[in-house]
C-alpha cells in the first residue's frame, strides 16, 4: 500500500464505518455521530466554570469502553468521541473566562485579562467571537501541521532531547514562568516555590508520604484538581465576592450586569487587525505544542506576553492596552492554546507521550481498548502488509478535520448560546459555580478532604491575588513539579550519577544558559523600568 | 496602591524565614530520605531535594523582595474589612460542609429513634432520597447563606435559588450516572 | 508456588461446576465501596471496573468503584485495613503491595495479616524488555554490550524490580544504570523513545512484541514468558529470586468466612470466563485467568511478605 492508500483507508475507516442508523437511507457512521457529539459535550463542558475537556473525558472513557467493546472497531468511534470534546472544550473554555473573569482550565487564564474587561465593557459578543475566530483559525493550522510533520517531526525533536536536556527544558520553562508573569521575579519565584512544595507533598520515591505531618489526611498529597481548580477558581470566586460585597456597602446596591452595546460582529477590517496576532501564537503555540511534556497553560502566556510586546510598538493611542480589553489580547491567547492540541499528537501518535491531560486520555483510550499502539511503529508505511495502526492514525486524522469543519461551521453559534449566562447576577452565579466546582471535585475524587483542600487553595489563590502575586506560575509549577523530580532522578540514575548532568550535555547547558539568563534579564527591565517610573 | 505600603517587606520578611524554616526544620524531620542517598550501589536523588529546590525558590523570593522590591511602586495595601469578610465567608463555607457531611446520618438517626430495626446511612448512600440530604442541605445553606451574604440580608429567593440550583447539579450528576457520588457518598 | 496455582485453578474449576446457588446466600447488607490502587482509566483500572460491572450484572449487587492511587498500593492498603469488613468494602491491588512493599515500609505498620485476600485475578508476564532495534537478540548480547563499555539504563517501576534488576547485573558480572519510573507504561514510554535502553514490562509488551518492535530478552518470573518461551528466566540467569505477581482483591482482617467465600467466588468466576469484558481483557493482556482464593491465597501473601525480606538483605549488600 502507498501512501495515498493509507490516507484514502484511514478517510473510509470514518466515513464507511458500522452504521448506527440511516436518516432518508443514507448511512451515518457511528464514528462521525460519536465526534459530534463529544463536540457538543466539549463545548458544553467548557464553558461550564469548573469542568473541563479532561473531566469530561475521564468520566466518558470508562462509559464509552463499556458500550464499544474491546475490539479495534471501538478506536476510532471512542477516540472520535475524545477528540471531539477535546476540540469543542477549547473553544467553550473561553467563555467562563470572557464572561465570569473564571477560567475554566488554567491555559483560559490568560483571556480573562482583555475577555473579561470587554464583557464590563458591554461587548461579551465580540470578544467571543474573537475568541472563536483565533481558536478555531490556531487549532486548524496546528492540525495541518500535525498531519504533515507527524512522521518526521517527532522522531527529530525527540532524537535530541534525552533525560538531561528534558529535565533542562523543565527547568528553562519555570523559570521563564517566573520571571515573566507575577508582577515581578520575586513574586513569580515565590509562586513558583509554592506551587513546588505543594507539588511534592506525599510524593517521591520513598515509602513515607513526605512533608505529610505524619498524618493520613495528606498522604495521598494534593490532587492535582484541587490545587488548580481552588487557586485559579475559588480563589477568584473569593475574591469576586468579596470586591461584590464591597461594592454594595460602598454604592448601596449591586451593579446590575452590563447590557451589551455597540456592534458586536466582527468585521474584515478587524480581523485584517487580528490576524498577525493570530498567525503569530499559532505558531508559537504549534511549536511549543510539538515539545513533548509543555502544555498549552506555556504557549498562551508566551502568546499573550510576545503578543504584548509586539502591539504596544504598533498601537494607535486610542485603542485599549492588553489588559484593558484588547481584542487583540484575546486572539493572541486563544490562538496559542488552541494551537497546542493538534501539535500536541506529534509525540503522542509517533513516541505514545502527551504533553497535555486530553493527550492523556487519548492514550488511556487505546491503550485500554487495544489494537492501537501509539509509537514508531505507528508511522511505518508497509507496502506489503496492512499496517492498521497507520490507517487508524489517519482515521483519527480524519475525525479532527470533521470536527473542525463542526467548529467552522456550528462552533460559534453554540459557544455565544452560552452567552446567555450573563443576565444571571453575580452573587447568584459565583455560589453556584463554587458548588458545582467543588462538586465536580468530589465527585472526581471522592472524598470530603479534596473538598477542604480545594477550599485551602482557594484562600491561598485569594491571599495571592490580595498581596498581587500572579497565581499562574504557582499552578504551572505544580503541573510540574512532579515531572521535574522524575526527570532528574531519571537522569541522574541514567547517567551513573553525574551530578553536573544538566552542563555537561551541550543541548541541556543552553537551557540552563537560558534559565539563567531569562531571570536576570526580566530582573533588570524591571529595574530599568522601576528607574523610569520613579524619575 | 502607594509608596508607603510595607506589603513587600512584609511578605519578604514572611517568605523568606517560611523558606528557612522548610530547608532546616521541616524537611529533615518529615523525609525518610536525605538529599541524596546511596541504594543499590549507586548514588540517588534522595525525597528531600526536591523540596528543598522549592524551599530555595521561596528563599531566592523572599530575599529579592526585600532587598531589592522593598520600596518597589505599586505594592498593595491589605484592607482588614475585606479580610473580615472573607473569614465570614469561610466559616459560612465550613458550616455548610460539615452539614453536607453529617446531614444524612444525622437524619438517620432522628428517625431510628421513631423505629424498631435502626437504619445505618453507610447502607443508605446509594439509595433515593437518602442520598441527596446530607447535599440538598448543605448545598442550599451554601448558596442561599452566600447570596445572603453578599445582599445584606436574608430572603425567601436566596434559599429558593439555593435549591433550585442544588436539585439541577443533582440531575446533571447523579440521575444519568450510576457510578458517580455525590458529596459526602464516597466518604460514609 | 506453582503448585499454589495449580490448586486454586483446581479449587476454581470445582467451584465452578458447582452451581451459582451458593454464592447467592450472601448478599452485602449494601452497597459495596471497591477501592482501586491504580490510575483510572488505566488497564489495571478498567479490569477491576469491569469485574465490577458483570458482578453488578449477575448478582444484582451494586459497587461503587473510587482511586486510591499512590506509593505502590500502600495508600489503598492504609486506607481499606480500617474500613467495615462485612463485605461492603474490599480493595483491588498487586499482590507486590502485600509482600516486598509492606516489608520494605516497617513504619507503616501493616502487615498481610491486617488484610483477607479473596482472590487474584491474573498474573504479570514480566519480561525484561528492549527495542528490536537495538540488534540484542538474546539477554547475553545485553550483556556483552555492557562489558564493551556500553552504559545502559534500565526502566524499573517499582522497588522491588529495581532490587531485581541490580540483582541481574551483579549475577552477570556487570552494572547497570538502574532508573526507576513510575508505572509499567512509563517504562515503555521510556523505551520506545530511546531514554531507556531496556526495562521490565509486565504484559503491556505483548503487542509490540507481536509487532516485532520490541524483544523479550528474560522472563523475570520463575517460569517461561507464554509469549516467548525461549527467554531464559532469572534463575538460569543467576538470580534467586524472581518478580512473580498477581492482580489482587482484598478485604479487611477476618472478614467473615461467608462474604470471603461469597466474592472471591463471584470475582474468580468473572475473570475465569472469557466471555465476559472483563475475562477478555485478561485473555488479552495476561494470557488467561491466575485465580488463587481462601487460604492458599492467605499463605501466598504471607510467603511473599516474608521472602521478601530476604531480597531486601540481597539487594542492599
Amino acid at each position: 500500500m502507498g501512501t495515498l492508500d493509507y490516507i484514502w483507508a484511514g478517510v473510509l475507516a470514518v466515513f464507511l464505518g458500522p452504521e448506527l442508523f440511516s436518516i432518508f437511507g443514507v448511512p451515518v457512521p457511528v464514528t462521525i455521530v460519536m465526534i459530534f457529539a463529544g463536540f457538543l459535550l466539549g463545548i458544553a463542558v467548557g464553558a461550564t466554570p469548573g469542568l473541563a475537556g479532561p473531566i469530561a473525558m475521564a468520566i466518558a472513557l470508562p462509559i464509552l469502553i463499556s458500550i464499544f467493546g474491546y475490539t479495534p472497531d471501538a478506536l476510532l468511534p471512542v477516540m472520535g468521541f475524545l477528540i471531539g470534546v477535546m476540540k469543542g472544550a477549547t473553544i467553550g473554555g473561553a467563555v467562563p473566562a470572557i464572561l465570569f473573569n473564571t477560567p475554566g482550565t488554567p491555559d483560559a487564564y490568560m483571556t480573562t485579562l482583555d475577555g473579561y474587561p470587554m464583557t464590563r465593557k458591554g461587548q461579551a459578543k465580540k470578544a467571543l467571537r474573537v475568541a472563536h475566530l483565533s481558536s478555531v483559525s490556531g487549532d486548524t493550522f496546528s492540525d495541518m501541521v500535525l498531519f504533515i510533520c507527524a512522521p518526521f517531526l517527532a522522531l527529530l525533536v525527540e532524537g535530541y532531547l534525552d533525560l538531561p536536556e528534558k529535565t533542562a527544558l523543565l527547568i528553562l520553562s519555570l523559570s521563564f514562568i517566573a520571571a515573566v508573569i507575577g508582577g515581578s521575579p520575586a513574586k513569580g519565584l515565590i509562586s513558583t516555590g509554592l506551587g513546588l512544595l505543594f507539588a511534592y507533598v506525599a510524593t517521591g520515591e520513598d515509602f513515607y508520604p513526605r512533608l505529610s505531618l505524619d498524618s493520613k489526611v495528606l498522604a495521598q498529597g494534593f490532587p492535582l484538581a484541587t490545587a488548580i481548580l481552588g487557586v485559579l477558581i475559588v480563589g477568584a470566586v473569593f475574591k469576586e465576592l468579596t470586591d461584590l460585597w464591597r461594592e454594595k456597602r460602598e454604592s448601596g446596591a449591586l451593579v446590575g450586569t452590563v447590557k451589551d452595546s455597540g456592534d458586536q460582529r466582527l468585521h474584515m477590517a478587524e480581523i485584517r487587525r487580528l490576524m498577525p496576532h493570530i498567525g503569530r501564537s499559532a505558531v508559537i503555540g504549534t511549536a511549543i505544542g510539538a515539545l513533548p511534556g509543555i502544555g498549552s497553560t506555556l504557549a498562551a502566556t508566551i502568546g499573550y506576553t510576545v503578543g504584548k510586546a509586539r502591539y504596544q510598538r504598533t498601537k494607535s493611542p486610542e485603542e485599549p492596552e492588553f489588559g484593558k480589553g484588547a481584542p487583540e489580547g484575546i486572539a493572541a491567547t486563544e490562538a496559542a492554546n488552541s494551537s497546542v492540541s493538534g501539535a500536541n499528537l506529534i509525540p503522542v501518535l509517533s513516541l505514545g507521550i502527551p504533553g497535555n491531560a486530553a493527550a492523556v486520555f487519548l492514550i488511556l483510550a487505546a491503550d485500554s481498548i487495544g489494537g492501537f499502539n501509539p509509537g514508531p511503529s505507528v508511522f511505518r508505511f508497509t507496502a506489503d502488509a496492512v499496517n492498521t495502526e497507520l490507517v487508524i492514525a489517519f482515521g483519527l486524522f480524519t475525525a479532527m478535520v470533521v470536527a473542525n469543519v463542526l467548529n467552522w461551521t456550528i462552533g460559534g453559534v453554540f459557544m455565544r448560546s452560552m452567552g446567555v449566562m450573563t443576565r444571571i447576577p453575580k452573587q447568584v452565579l459565583l455560589p453556584t459555580v463554587l458548588l458545582l466546582t467543588l462538586t465536580a471535585i468530589y465527585v472526581q475524587e471522592t472524598r470530603m478532604d479534596a473538598i477542604w483542600f480545594t477550599l485551602g487553595f482557594g484562600l491561598l489563590g485569594y491571599a495571592m491575588r490580595v498581596v498581587a502575586i500572579s497565581p499562574l506560575p504557582f499552578v504551572i509549577a505544580f503541573i510540574l513539579g512532579g515531572k521535574l523530580e522524575e526527570s532528574a532522578r531519571q537522569a541522574f540514575a541514567s547517567t551513573g550519577g553525574d551530578p553536573w548532568f544538566l552542563f555537561t550535555h551541550p543541548i541541556a547547558a543552553v537551557f540552563m544558559a537560558l534559565s539563567v539568563g531569562v531571570i536576570l534579564l526580566t530582573a533588570r527591565n524591571n529595574r530599568a523600568r522601576a528607574a523610569r517610573a520613579s524619575t | 496602591m502607594s509608596n508607603e505600603s510595607r506589603s513587600n517587606l512584609v511578605l519578604g520578611i514572611f517568605f523568606a524565614v517560611f523558606a528557612l524554616l522548610l530547608i532546616f526544620v521541616w524537611i529533615p524531620l518529615d523525609t525518610d530520605t536525605g538529599l541524596i542517598e546511596k541504594v543499590r550501589r549507586q548514588v540517588t536523588i534522595g525525597d528531600a531535594l526536591a523540596p528543598t529546590v522549592a524551599g530555595i525558590f521561596l528563599l531566592i523570593g523572599g530575599l529579592i523582595l526585600i532587598v531589592f522590591e522593598r520600596k518597589a511602586a505599586d505594592q498593595p495595601e491589605i484592607d482588614p474589612v475585606n479580610l473580615g469578610f472573607m473569614a465570614v465567608v469561610f466559616v459560612l463555607l465550613a458550616a455548610s460542609f460539615l452539614v453536607m457531611r453529617y446531614g444524612g446520618p444525622a437524619l438517620v438517626a432522628l428517625v431510628n429513634l421513631t423505629r424498631e430495626t435502626p437504619l445505618e446511612y453507610r447502607l443508605l448512600r446509594d439509595s433515593a432520597p437518602w442520598k441527596f440530604t446530607g447535599f440538598f442541605f448543605g448545598g442550599t445553606l451554601m448558596i442561599g447563606g452566600l447570596i445572603s451574604l453578599v445582599e445584606g440580608r436574608v430572603t425567601p429567593r436566596a434559599v429558593l435559588i439555593g435549591v433550585i440550583a442544588v436539585l439541577a447539579m443533582i440531575a446533571v450528576y447523579d440521575l444519568p450516572f450510576d457510578d458517580l457520588l455525590l458529596p459526602p457518598n464516597g466518604d460514609v | 508456588m506453582k503448585r499454589l496455582i495449580r490448586l486454586g485453578i483446581a479449587t476454581l474449576v470445582a467451584a465452578a461446576t458447582a452451581t451459582g446457588a451458593l454464592a447467592a446466600e450472601w448478599t452485602p447488607p449494601g452497597p459495596i465501596k471497591l477501592l482501586i490502587a491504580f490510575r483510572a482509566g488505566g488497564g489495571a483500572d478498567t479490569q477491576a471496573r469491569l469485574i465490577a460491572e458483570e458482578l453488578e450484572n449477575r448478582l444484582g449487587w451494586k459497587f461503587i468503584p473510587e482511586q486510591v492511587t499512590g506509593k505502590g498500593g500502600m495508600n489503598m492498603a492504609a486506607a481499606l485495613k480500617d474500613m467495615p469488613n462485612d463485605g461492603t468494602v474490599i480493595g483491588m491491588a498487586v499482590t507486590e503491595t502485600f509482600g516486598y512493599n509492606m516489608a520494605a515500609a516497617p513504619k507503616s505498620g501493616m502487615t498481610p495479616a491486617d488484610f483477607t485476600g479473596l482472590s487474584t485475578t491474573a498474573g504479570f508476564q514480566m519480561g525484561v524488555v528492549a527495542l528490536t532495534s537495538k540488534g540484542w537478540k538474546s539477554f547475553d548480547d545485553v550483556v556483552a554490550a555492557a562489558k564493551g563499555g556500553e552504559e545502559l539504563r534500565f526502566g524499573a517501576m517499582s522497588p522491588r524490580l529495581a532490587d531485581l534488576a541490580y540483582l541481574l547485573g551483579k549475577a552477570q558480572g556487570v552494572e547497570f544504570n538502574i532508573v526507576s519510573v513510575k508505572g509499567g507504561k512509563a517504562v515503555m514510554d521510556g523505551v520506545n523513545a530511546g531514554d531507556l535502553d531496556l526495562g521490565f514490562m509486565a504484559g503491556i509488551q505483548a503487542k509490540g512484541v507481536a509487532a516485532g518492535d520490541l524483544v523479550n530478552l528474560a522472563s523475570a518470573l520463575s517460569t517461561p514468558l507464554v509469549q516467548t518461551p525461549q527467554a531464559p528466566t532469572f534463575a538460569d540467569l543467576g538470580v534467586e529470586f524472581d518478580s512473580d505477581g498477581q492482580f489482587v482483591f482484598v478485604g479487611p482482617a477476618e472478614m467473615p468466612a461467608e462474604a470471603r467465600d461469597a466474592l472471591a467466588k463471584a470475582i474468580a468466576d468473572v475473570v475465569s470466563d472469557e466471555n465476559t469484558k472483563a475475562g477478555g481483557l485478561i485473555k488479552n493482556n495476561f494470557g488467561g485467568a491466575t485465580v488463587v482464593t481462601g487460604d492458599d491465597l492467605t499463605v501466598l501473601m504471607q510467603n511473599g511478605y516474608e521472602s521478601a525480606g530476604k531480597l531486601l538483605d540481597a539487594a542492599s549488600e
